[in-house]
């Protein structure tokens, strides 16, 4: 296995090297561990690692291999190393939501998510930084401290997910899962370079994750390659008896990916390609990966969202509402963090509460407090879940025009550590991830080349039909035939060779 | 810049949530709060008059049942394992009654 280089490998490389013998699923864990060691002290994705359920795993693989049978038996996933957010359960594990509140908290059960990808074969590496309970698009949150961008380290990667696309981009993972409420999945993969995948509300299971907006919520993953991706969601989606929300989706989501865009519909939405604040250099990538799938042999058509702006907004009251509601579990009792030393339980309370949590998920639950308040609930809440509805009817006009939207996935390429401070412009990070949310659908960013100004990644969004999420997978395969898989960011593309 | 609340609302709002605010930190919120509610102007002043809500992205949701069968979840210990403060087989809390006492 000298010279061989796990890190810049996809799923069927790693699984032919093992089927043909060229080195064990044990060697692939032991090299990637070594390689997280090593370069994520300059990336800060990991949180924890978890050698022995890695080692567990691919030894457990390696029988396989040694009987003789196909590995592909055991599932998709089979020797891939990959890692969690670490708002997902893994039984044995820290799950800290990057938050002090949850420091020690050690998972007693595992997520269906999680638990799908090593029934699948996975080897998990360990859990990823993330802004605090994914309050955020920068991971400058995490009361860990913050992820670097691979591509610049003087950079934020994104988030919430910022640990999970910065591992992938770096290739410490093969593929990685993270969580997606409001931009939190395609936001850091525009900003890394990586194929960032947040399927329709339901496809995946929320059992074991740790909820913000239950509503909005969805897991998915990071990947290299559109296969990669495609292959990792077909493990983890499908109905969960634990969650009454997923839904019995047995989609082969790598079925169409060579099929090509030849006759595909593309929407393409004028307002937000003329929007403020979309700088230059994003809209040219943006424009022109809407020409390479026209030249591929795609319809490129006019769509409209003119709800679109009032999606901001609704998303600005419904998800600190549900985050509201969802943390008012801490209580310093069950789990969690305790302050030491009070005599009345309202007053560890509210010290507990006060230090365990960081200033913006203070900010967040005494906003949604505010606004599901008697008199101020009329105002914003219920206004919020009507202008839902005309999101979704907008989106149900479009897509009878077309079978995939293309728009930006952000504004602007990765900012600098500390360039974007008040709340309210953080928030405009996440103007064109926003709405999809809000309908319930699918969509993805894909890598499409690099800004001419800044010389940083840039994404891509395709956007699906609700269940219809083999569309945009499709669109992506065909972009990836123009563009080509997604590199390992070029300082750590250097390091991995060894 | 419209003034939505106060900082004796930010007090009765912290007070509710069970997070506590030193002095500066209410000036603080106050100030971030009326930043962010203004923000959320835009949704007052749609015309939604008639427009249902959606309370939820999947429409047809409906209560799910499982069957009525015993299955082994967690023991004591397992659920206990978190627990900043216990005794024996039980959550340990500070008094809520009596000296200091709840409010």
């Amino acid at each position: 296995m000298a010279g061989t280089n796990f890190a810049t490998m996809g799923i069927r490389e790693i699984q032919a090297g093992l089927m043909n013998e060229e080195f064990t699923a044990v060697e692939v864990a032991e090299a990637s561990l070594a390689r997280i060691a090593e370069q994520d002290k300059d990336v800060h994705a990991f949180l924890e690692t978890t050698e022995e359920q890695a080692i567990e795993a691919a030894e457990k693989i390696d029988m396989v291999i040694d009987s003789g049978l196909d590995i592909t038996v055991i599932g998709p996933l089979a020797g891939i190393p990959v890692a969690y957010k670490d708002n997902m359960n893994l039984q044995g594990t820290h799950t800290t939501c990057a938050s002090r509140m949850l420091e020690s908290y050690v998972s007693p059960y595992t997520a269906t998510c999680v638990r799908n990808t090593i029934e699948a074969g996975a080897i998990p590496l360990g859990k990823l930084n993330m802004d605090e309970f994914a309050f955020g698009s920068s991971t400058e949150t995490s009361a860990f401290g913050p992820t670097r961008n691979p591509w610049d380290l003087e950079r934020v990667p994104g988030g919430s997910s910022g640990g999970s696309a910065a591992a992938v981009a770096a290739g410490l993972a093969t593929v990685t899962l993270g969580s997606d409420t409001g931009g939190s999945i395609r936001q850091p993969g525009s900003f890394t370079g990586t194929v960032a995948v947040k399927p329709t509300y339901g496809v995946v299971s929320r059992y074991g994750i740790v909820a913000f907006g239950s509503s909005l919520d969805q897991v998915g993953p990071f990947a290299r390659s559109v296969e990669d991706a495609a292959l990792t969601l077909n493990a983890i989606s499908g109905h969960d008896p634990l969650d009454c929300t997923s839904q019995p989706v047995d989609t082969d989501f790598t079925a169409n990916l060579a099929e090509g865009a030849k006759g595909m519909r593309i929407g393409i939405v004028p307002a937000f390609m003329d929007a403020e604040g979309l700088t230059h250099e994003v809209k040219v990538k943006v424009e022109e990966a809407a020409e390479h799938l026209r030249a591929a042999g795609a319809e490129l058509v006019e769509v409209d969202l003119p709800n679109a702006q009032a999606a901001m907004s609704a998303y600005y009251v419904l998800g600190p509402c549900e985050a509201f509601s969802n943390l008012s579990r801490f209580d310093s009792v069950r789990y969690g963090y305790c302050d030491p030393g009070h005599k009345d339980l309202g007053g560890q309370y509210e010290a507990s509460r006060a230090n365990g949590f960081g200033p913006e998920a203070r900010r967040r639950i005494m906003l949604g407090s505010y606004l599901l308040s008697a008199g101020v609930y009329d105002k914003y809440y219920y206004p919020a879940q009507q202008v839902r509805t005309l999101i979704t009817a907008d989106y149900t006009r479009a897509y009878e025009k077309c079978d995939v939207i293309l728009m930006p996935a952000s504004p602007r390429t990765a900012f600098k550590f500390g360039e974007i401070s008040d709340p309210t412009s953080m928030y405009l990070s996440d103007m064109f991830t926003i709405s999809l949310n809000i309908a319930g659908n699918g969509g993805m960013s894909m890598p499409c080349g690099l800004g001419a100004d800044t010389n940083l990644p840039v994404g891509v969004q395709l956007q699906s039909p609700q269940f219809k999420d083999e569309n945009m997978f499709r669109a992506a395969a065909a972009l990836e035939q123009v563009y080509g898989k997604a590199p390992v960011a070029p300082a750590f593309a250097a390091k991995a060779g060894e | 810049m419209a003034q939505h609340v106060t900082e004796r609302d930010v007090r009765g709002i912290a007070e509710y949530t069970r997070i506590h605010l030193d002095e500066d930190e209410v000036k603080q919120m106050t100030v971030d709060l009326n930043d962010i509610i203004e923000s959320l102007k835009p949704i007052t002043e749609y015309d939604l008059d008639g427009v249902e809500p959606t309370f939820h992205p999947i429409g047809s949701l409906s209560n799910v049942m499982r069957e009525d069968v015993e299955k082994p979840g967690f023991t004591q210990e397992e659920a206990l394992a978190n627990a900043p403060a216990r005794q024996d087989d039980c959550f340990l809390i500070p008094s809520i009654l009596g000296e200091g006492g709840d409010r």
